[in-house]
């Protein structure tokens, strides 16, 4: 990540460190839906292949929008974004995407669900059946994979997801607001889960939430959205080692963070 | 009681539907002339379908030159209306018994079910046997056909209110007229609505049928004389007008709708509000200036 | 995955207890307005060209099926007529919503025609209907499929042209083909809304041929009715009503039946048999799951 990080010709400040293996880059990215509603203005940034990015702002910022366009189900109006120095177009097979919501097939099993990235890109194998057991089993879903999604709990439903998301093969996750709708604790265990099944791969997450303590917790990097019309403000470091456990967020150098975080969106309150 | 709440009616996309006019019209003419000119040419049987003009034509004949449509029209309405009127009252009233008491609805679920799965219009030869041709007959099966649209969707819309809801009323002690009418009824009105209009076309189905079946005056009467009589063309126009009719029959149903239930278009919720706030005007204003000074 | 039931043994015996007294309510006050009925009949105070009481209605009901047997010929007729013109107009609804649903244009130009349809009662035609049909089996037939094809066509085309956001974005991000879109998504989240469809167009099917009967017919149990009917044989009428209304029930029963078993992830009570089926597939297919 170099120091390129401009939002309409102002430079953002954020520590270098000039490296290589650029993932996803973007320049003075925009989206308007219409004349008036411009959801994203000239984001630019550069994101390293293993990264871990949590993208934090105001409701109606833009970060779903973004996240969108990264994926290449939207069209963007000016700029550019980059997935490995490819212009995105259309949706690519190496970026998985999980939503706010479950999206689950509600006539289909747990493991069928998470089979359905398998069956649209080819013949089912004895393989991707095999995959798609251990990652429901990795998720914690043993002894559900043939139930359907409405005898799974909301939490238990946003695991299926997850583990479909796993049997993508996707290498670039981009996660909004995956763990939202759900309570406190179950939000805070699957957020940990994630973290150990991405945490020293090559797997590079883009991650929205509301959460700042979450955000920070995830990340190695985060970065700040201000209200519309949706621009960059900053991109945030986060220092902390790997692995992390819960306890990091009482240290003093994790507040200092968040209160830095929440300096930033609250100026532009 | 598993009927059926949903609504069959097809709401075409209305912005689009208008802006295309010309071009439905264009094609419309293209269609009514193809079937002119088959019809000139010989290769459709004139008799049997007669050509546009001819109906349109008989059109004009029935409601202005002849103007014997109106009689006809005026009788249906009647019967109709009548039949409507019957029929969602004792709906209705049967729904809101068995919303409120759950014995009721015990006992009268068995013959609601017989009911459902009669065809009701197939009463009809009863019903005239027992009140004659006249307009007894015709409403009493326009009641019959009709009243199991409002009874459902009553009942069902009464039964739908979510146990928090009615524990929110309970517990700022509100009686049980209360929650009735300021819970359960505006609950269930977009329901009630829908089984109204379901209701309308029952009806409007069922004093046709039994005019078909036996009757001296209506529009089923008067388009069963043409056809046996072969004016085909004149049945024809009469087949518009009865389509005409319901289209206006509908058109105000939905109005009123789209008024009462105003809290489902966006539009008129906000004129609603608007209204609303202006009435606390006076409140609000004080309580502003009140908190403004501290 | 455990399945035994919660609930401790007594209150199972409790709820069959509870069932068995209210079934024994119900026909309890069945048989006491029959009862009341009959008396009220037996002691000359109903007129039986008006309303004849149980046992006229029972004889005549015993007559039309074991004596002259003449009900089933008419029984039969009918529900041939009323089950080839209910998979006509569902085939022609079906094929015309699905068009709909993929051609803007198409449904642009049908929208105002299809307004017409949906305001226009399709017993309306009937007496056209004969008269280009005749008085045959082919204008109830005709008339069946006219006023059972709207509701499929109705359902289908919402269904189909309602889009789920997240459930495209998850297809699209996937690479789906549109044929795939189709097939494993919007199809089957049109499903349960196509079979609310079908049962409305069953009853509308059956309801459009016995009023084609009603206006002109040599068979079926809407003219058997009218014949009694105007003999003033009120009691052969309710018993051919009778009859018509187990017709309703069967093809009423086999439609839910249908919604039932088709629509399964709608039926909590469904759930839990057919995920063991799929279980037991899996392990049949594939072998079983590693520990
Ligand atoms: N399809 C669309 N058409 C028009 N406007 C849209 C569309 N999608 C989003 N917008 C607008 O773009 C802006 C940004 O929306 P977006 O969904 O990206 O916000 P967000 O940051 O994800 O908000 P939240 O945190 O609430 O999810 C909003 O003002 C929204 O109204
Ligand atoms: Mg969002």
């Amino acid at each position: 990540m170099s120091d390129s990080l401009q939002e309409a010709g102002e430079a953002v400040s954020k520590p270098s460190a000039t490296n290589s293996d650029v993932v996803i880059e973007a320049n003075a990215l925009t989206k308007a839906f219409s004349e008036e509603v411009v959801a994203l203005q000239g984001a630019s940034f550069k994101i390293n292949e293993g990264d871990f990015i949590s993208l934090v702002g105001p409701s109606g910022c833009g970060k779903s929008t973004l996240l969108r366009l990264v994926a290449g189900l939207i069209e963007k109006t000016s700029g550019s974004v980059k997935v490995r120095e490819n212009e995105v177009t259309e949706p690519r097979t190496d970026i998985g995407m999980m939503f706010q919501k479950p999206v689950l097939l509600e006539w289909r099993t747990a493991v069928e669900n998470v089979l359905l990235p398998s069956e649209l890109t080819g013949k089912i194998t004895d393989e991707d059946r095999s995959r798609a057991i251990q990652a429901l089993h990795l998720v914690g879903l043993k002894d559900f994979e043939f139930h359907f999604p409405r005898q799974l709990s909301g939490g238990m439903q946003q695991r299926v997801a997850l583990a479909r998301l796993l049997q993508t093969g996707a290498d670039i996750l981009l996660l909004d607001e995956p763990f939202g709708a759900l309570d406190e604790f179950t939000r805070e265990r699957l957020n940990i889960e994630l973290m150990n099944i991405v945490d020293g791969t090559a797997t590079t997450s883009l991650f929205v939430t509301h959460n700042i303590a979450e955000a920070i917790f995830l990340a190695d990097e985060v970065m700040v959205m201000t209200p519309r019309p949706g621009k960059l403000a900053r991109i945030v470091e986060v220092p902390f080692e790997r692995p992390r456990s819960l306890e990091l967020q009482l240290t003093p150098e994790f507040n200092k963070i968040e209160s830095e975080v929440r300096n930033i969106l609250g100026s532009y309150v | 009681m598993t009927a059926e709440t949903s609504e069959v009616t097809y709401v075409p996309d209305r912005e689009n539907t208008w802006r295309f006019v010309p071009k439905h019209f264009a094609i419309f003419l293209v269609l009514m002339s193809v079937w002119e000119l088959a019809n000139r040419m010989g290769l459709a049987d004139p008799l049997m379908f007669p050509r546009p003009t001819r109906i349109a034509e008989g059109m004009l004949q029935i409601f202005f030159l002849k103007a014997t449509v109106w009689e006809h029209l005026a009788a249906t309405f009647a019967k109709a209306m009548g039949g409507f009127i019957i029929g969602t009252a004792i709906g209705m009233g049967l729904a809101i018994g068995a919303a409120l008491h759950t014995g009721f609805r015990d006992y009268l679920k068995p013959y609601i079910i017989l009911v459902e799965a009669m065809p009701r219009i197939a009463v009809g030869p009863i019903f005239v046997g027992w009140l004659g041709f006249g307009y007894g007959s015709a409403i009493a099966l326009a009641a019959l056909v009709c009243f199991f649209g409002p009874f459902v969707n009553t009942m069902t819309g009464l039964m739908q209110i979510d146990e928090e809801s009615e524990e929110l009323f309970r517990s700022c002690r509100a009686s049980k007229k209360q929650i009735f009418f300021k819970l359960m009824v505006p609950n269930a009105m977009p329901l009630i609505s829908a089984g109204l209009k379901l209701a309308a076309a029952g009806a409007f189905a069922g004093a046709l049928v039994a005019e078909f079946i036996q009757a001296d005056v209506g529009l089923g009467v008067m388009m069963r004389r043409y056809v046996i009589t072969l004016n085909m063309d004149y049945a024809f126009s009469t087949l518009l007008s009865i389509t005409v009719f319901a289209f206006v029959l509908f058109r105000s149903i939905e109005i009123m709708n789209y008024r009462i239930i105003y809290w489902h278009s966006e539009e008129l919720m906000q004129r609603k509000s608007k209204r609303r706030a202006s009435e606390f005007a006076g409140i609000i204003n004080k309580q502003v200036s009140g908190t403004g000074g501290q | 995955m455990t399945t035994t039931s919660l609930e401790p043994e007594n209150t199972v015996n409790k709820r069959y207890v509870k069932a068995l007294r209210s079934s024994v309510k119900h026909i309890v006050t069945f048989a006491l307005i029959i009862g009341l009925w009959e008396i009220l009949g037996q002691n000359g105070q109903l007129n039986k060209y008006i309303l004849p009481w149980p046992s006229l209605i029972w004889a005549q009901l015993v007559d039309l099926f074991f004596i002259s047997g003449i009900i089933y010929y008419h029984f039969y007729t009918t529900l041939a007529e009323a089950t080839i013109g209910f998979f006509i107009g569902i085939t022609i609804g079906i094929s015309l919503a699905v068009s709909a649903a993929f051609s803007p244009v198409f449904r642009r130009y049908i929208a105002p025609y299809a307004v017409i349809f949906s305001v226009t009662p399709g017993i309306a035609v009937t007496p056209m209907i004969i008269a280009w049909f005749g008085f045959g089996w082919s204008s109830k037939i005709a008339l069946a499929a006219l006023v059972c094809f709207f509701p499929p066509f109705v359902n289908t085309l919402t269904a189909l042209t309602r889009t789920d956001e997240d459930g495209s974005d998850l297809f699209r991000s996937m690479g789906a083909s549109k044929r795939d879109y189709f097939w494993k998504l919007q199809f089957p989240n049109a499903i349960p809304m196509i079979v609310a469809g079908l049962k409305l167009a069953l009853t509308g099917a059956l309801l459009g041929t016995i009023v084609a009967e009603f206006v002109s017919a040599t068979a079926g149990v809407g003219i058997l009715m009218q014949r009694f009917a105007f003999k003033l044989q009120i009691d052969g009428s309710f018993a051919t009503l009778l009859t018509m209304s187990a017709m309703g029930l069967m093809l009423f029963t086999i439609m839910e039946i249908l919604d039932y078993r088709v629509v399964f992830w709608k039926r909590d009570s469904r759930l839990l048999s057919v995920s063991r089926k799929r279980a037991a597939k899996w392990r049949r297919d594939h072998g079983n799951i590693p520990m």
